[in-house]
């Protein structure tokens, strides 16, 4: 691999690779604004110039190729003035109202002034102000904090694939908005937010309710269709307040879509049943863990029993009902369901040019693997069902007039069709393995305690196995 | 008072706009038919003899310019010509649209054929409404008599002409920021490399040239690059340029002088008969408002680019702007920093909120309530925006401001101290 001087280090690079790449690979940061790995380069924030040996003037690491021999002094006395000025040009018209910014503490602006900036400002001038903006559900605008460094308009034309953010008028005059103002219409549009480097483009969803500093970050896969996008739960005190894009240059690079962003939400509703239940013709009736096992038996007991597993299920889980379908339902049927209308992988298929998928759960592949056949109708000889689901596949249609048992995240207008419940675990909730549309094995991790009596599935069919029938149901 | 011959001046006329008349008394197009006989690479050899710097403001060398469009190439190649004269005291090339706009086109087509170009682009300045009428009607002309379009003058080869309006922008004449409102987006300058000569105007390589510069081509084809850099006095510096003097002379205007002929002394004292009122010189900007700016006793130098240029300032765009001594200079500085606080395109960090903030900084001294600190502030952000941006125009903001500060201290302190513009 071809070498440059980096801080007096030899540093390999790949060819291609600009001096902010090769410099990272060593461990030495160059403080930047509008440079982002998964948009074209513009060199307008110049932050991240440095000197380069031979060439008089500071270059912009952004845009300067690696080269054999070069030398580059990321801190030497001009790169470093230069770092101070633009931190000075930056903040004479930001707000220094950090406390107040629901960025502080993952602020680029925020971080790079404290490193590379003055504790002192020599502006006496009137700031700059704008009118805040509603840009729709996902995102709220607050300009005054805007550093011009365009991340959101080369997202929205390069990666969103929609040129609705724009630049209006020029020079210190300058605008980042929406094209008159208009609500944004990609679904990606919490992206947006993330790589703002400022406070100026927030989710409504979760500004001003966490400070941020106070999140625990869990690593996990998100489970809003078979593309296995890489993100992060976000919780705090066994809340989650949002869910952000983890890089995996193999499947979702930097981005997410609000779709998966924002589908933790179920998670935590307040109609989720999170006891045991059986449902009489008043309503749902909230029992013990063992009386609803026994009831649960009970119902199903002397049925022809078919087993509906959700692929939003892990492998794990997946193989447990497996294992326990042979043991205690050998001549039960097994199938699985999720997305209306895809019923195998072969259905599958990519929903939008960007990350989406037309299958709505994560592990529909990995079902298929273990053998699972998709759900299309009811046959005529099945009188019970045990229907297992995580969270997110949605309940087949025309399932009436059997018996149904269901085991996993319900909501309580869900809960009425079946006779038992048995809550289970949402994938926030559970460690596990989902396979993605190509195969790829990932891992789900926990995030949060299981929220009320609800248990790991493992569990409650261990309970359900070894509970003794004997007394019957009531 | 030394005399030279003069390409363009002594037909800065309305008789000489018809084609006719260019046909007749110019031996009009008569430079193409020649050149587009020749191998391309000879055309680029006498444009390198010629000595032609660029006329925009860079100074260029326009053969070397030539030599770097690669020989073959996937995308088309164009010829754009900048038309845009933005850099404020400049209005040269105006005249040469106005008046003889076939020449224009005749070197249009001559530096097309040397590229390999077969569409140019004329990117004219939105305010020039006049004379991007008269370019239309004289490249109708020229079509109609098969100077431009298919097989042209029988040679077998083809040139298109489009006139672009601009939409009034200072940065649309910076190169890229040209090509990129040429292509209808934003005029924001580019990151370089790529140069326009390897991927410019929709993506294909590119020579960007001023009005001046094309026009001179055919002469140059005609009498050869020899004589054309004879009439230059310096070496490395051909041909004639056009002076745009404006301000408090007796006799403002263009005037057209064998390059590196005179010094700024003569052109403001012998052609252009002295400062208003016969009052006293008080300062010289050499090059269009964003030169840096001279004294009174620094105009003893010749007027070209390497003269300028030891002494700290540049001849750009060759547009001299004179001010007399009862002008004050921190209103002078303060409306040219306003112009470039205005004409920012707001790409770089320290260009946007730099010179807003120098004009702030100007603003409030020109008014009276200046401070103590604020020069030494004044250099320093200038200091921190020059050299420092994307394109030239931080530094065309930078400029003025380092050596108006520099040079006229004492105006500057005598506003602050004394709580007005000693002037008002």
């Amino acid at each position: 691999m071809p070498k440059c001087i980096i801080d007096g280090r030899e540093v390999e690079f790949t060819p291609g690779q600009n001096l902010i790449e090769a410099a990272k690979g060593a461990g030495i940061d160059i403080p930047l604004f509008c440079y982002h790995p998964g948009l074209s380069v513009v060199a307008q924030c110049r932050m991240c110039a440095v000197e380069i040996e031979k060439m008089p003037k500071l270059q912009t690491a952004c845009s300067t190729l690696a080269a054999e021999g070069m030398v580059v002094k990321t801190k030497s006395q001009k790169t470093v003035e230069n770092q101070k000025s633009v931190m000075e040009f930056l903040l004479a018209n930001h707000p220094l109202d950090c406390p107040i910014c629901d960025k502080s503490g993952e602020c680029d602006l925020q971080d790079n002034s404290y490193k590379h900036g003055s504790a002192y400002s020599r502006t006496t001038e009137e700031r700059r102000t704008y009118l805040d903006l509603d840009m729709g559900p996902v995102i709220k605008k607050n300009m005054n904090r805007c550093i011009h460094c365009t991340r959101c308009i080369r997202f929205g034309s390069e990666i969103a694939e929609i040129r609705e953010m724009v630049a209006l008028k020029r020079g210190n005059n300058t605008e980042i908005t929406t094209i008159d103002g208009r609500p944004l219409e990609t679904d990606y549009a919490g992206n947006y937010a993330d790589i703002c480097p400022t406070g100026s483009l927030t989710i409504k969803d979760f500004r001003f309710k966490k400070r941020v500093w106070f999140l625990e970050k869990v690593p996990t896969v998100c489970e809003g269709c078979s593309k296995g996008c890489n993100m992060e739960i976000h919780q705090d005190n066994n809340q989650i307040y949002r869910c952000v894009p983890r890089e995996n240059k193999e499947i979702n690079h930097y981005w997410l879509c609000d779709e998966g962003r924002f589908n933790f939400h179920y998670v935590e509703r307040e109609d989720r049943l999170l006891d045991p239940a059986r449902t009489k013709t008043s309503g749902l009736e909230v029992c013990d863990w063992a009386s609803s096992i026994d009831l649960a038996k009970a119902a199903l007991a002397g049925k022809n029993i078919a087993i509906l597993v959700g692929s939003d299920l892990t492998q794990e889980e997946a193989a447990a009902v497996l294992q326990f379908k042979e043991q205690h339902y050998s001549q039960a049927s097994i199938y699985h369901f999720g997305t209306p209308g895809i019923l195998s992988t072969r259905d599958d298929a990519p929903e939008d040019r960007i990350l989406k998928r037309k299958s709505k759960t994560a592990n529909l592949n990995g079902l298929e693997k273990l053998g699972i056949r998709g759900f299309s109708k009811l046959s005529a000889d099945v009188t019970g069902l045990l229907i297992i689901r995580g969270g997110r596949a949605t309940l087949p249609a025309d399932i009436d007039g059997v018996e149904k048992v269901g085991i996993g995240v319900f909501m309580k207008d869900q809960a009425l069709m079946f006779s038992v419940i048995l809550p289970g675990l949402s994938f926030a909730e559970k460690d596990g393995t989902i396979l993605n549309y190509e195969g790829r094995e990932q891992r789900i991790r926990r995030a949060l305690q299981p929220p009320g009596q609800a248990k790991g599935l493992s569990e409650i069919l261990m309970m359900w196995a070894n509970r003794k029938t004997s007394h019957g149901a009531a | 008072m030394e005399t030279s011959e003069t390409l363009f001046i002594q037909y800065f006329n309305e008789e000489s706009r018809p084609l006719a008349f260019y046909l007749q008394k110019m031996s009009g197009y008569t430079a193409a038919k020649k050149a587009l006989a020749m191998p391309q690479d000879d055309i680029i050899a006498e444009m390198k003899k010629s000595n032609m710097r660029g006329r925009g403001g860079a100074g260029f060398p326009t053969g070397m310019k030539w030599g770097f469009i690669p020989k073959q190439s996937a995308k088309p190649k164009y010829l754009v010509c900048n038309a845009d004269e933005s850099e404020p005291g400049t209005f040269k090339d105006r005249d040469i649209m106005r008046y003889i706009p076939h020449l224009l086109i005749e070197g249009m087509v001559i530096g097309g054929y040397a590229i390999g170009a077969h569409h140019g682009y004329i990117y004219i300045r939105g305010e020039y409404t006049r004379e991007a009428k008269l370019l239309d009607r004289a490249i109708e002309e020229a079509y109609e008599a098969g100077y431009l379009g298919k097989n042209i003058q029988g040679t077998g080869f083809d040139f298109d002409l489009t006139v672009h309006r601009g939409a009034g922008a200072y940065i649309c004449g910076e190169e890229t920021g040209l090509l990129n409102s040429l292509e209808g987006k934003r005029g924001e300058p580019r990151v370089k490399p790529p140069f326009p000569a390897q991927a410019g105007a929709f993506g294909g390589p590119t020579i960007v040239n001023n009005v001046e510069t094309l026009a001179a081509v055919p002469y140059i084809i005609q009498k050869g690059g020899d004589w054309f850099s004879n009439l230059g006095k310096l070496d490395k510096s051909g041909g004639t340029r056009l002076f745009c003097v404006s301000g408090h002379v007796k006799k403002p205007g263009v005037y057209e002088l064998g390059a590196g002929t005179v010094t700024l002394r003569q052109l403001i004292y012998d052609h252009c008969h002295g400062i208003l009122g016969d009052k006293k010189l008080k300062a010289v900007i050499p090059g269009g408002s964003s030169a840096p700016v001279l004294t009174a006793d620094e105009i003893d130098v010749i007027a070209d680019i390497e003269p300028l240029m030891k002494i700290g300032t540049m001849l750009g765009s060759a547009a001299i702007l004179v001010v007399s001594e009862d002008y004050c200079v921190v209103k002078l500085l303060q409306r040219i920093t306003k112009f470039y606080a205005h004409e920012s395109c707001g790409q770089c960090t320290p260009c946007r909120e730099g010179c807003k903030w120098m004009e702030d900084i100007i603003e409030r001294i020109e008014h009276g309530h200046g401070r103590e600190e604020d020069l030494a502030m004044l250099l320093d952000i200038s200091n921190n925006i020059s050299g420092k941006t994307l394109c030239a125009l931080g530094d065309a903001a930078a400029g003025p401001v380092m050596s108006f500060v520099k040079k006229f201290r004492a105006d500057f302190e005598a506003h602050i101290r004394g709580g007005k513009c000693p002037n008002a």
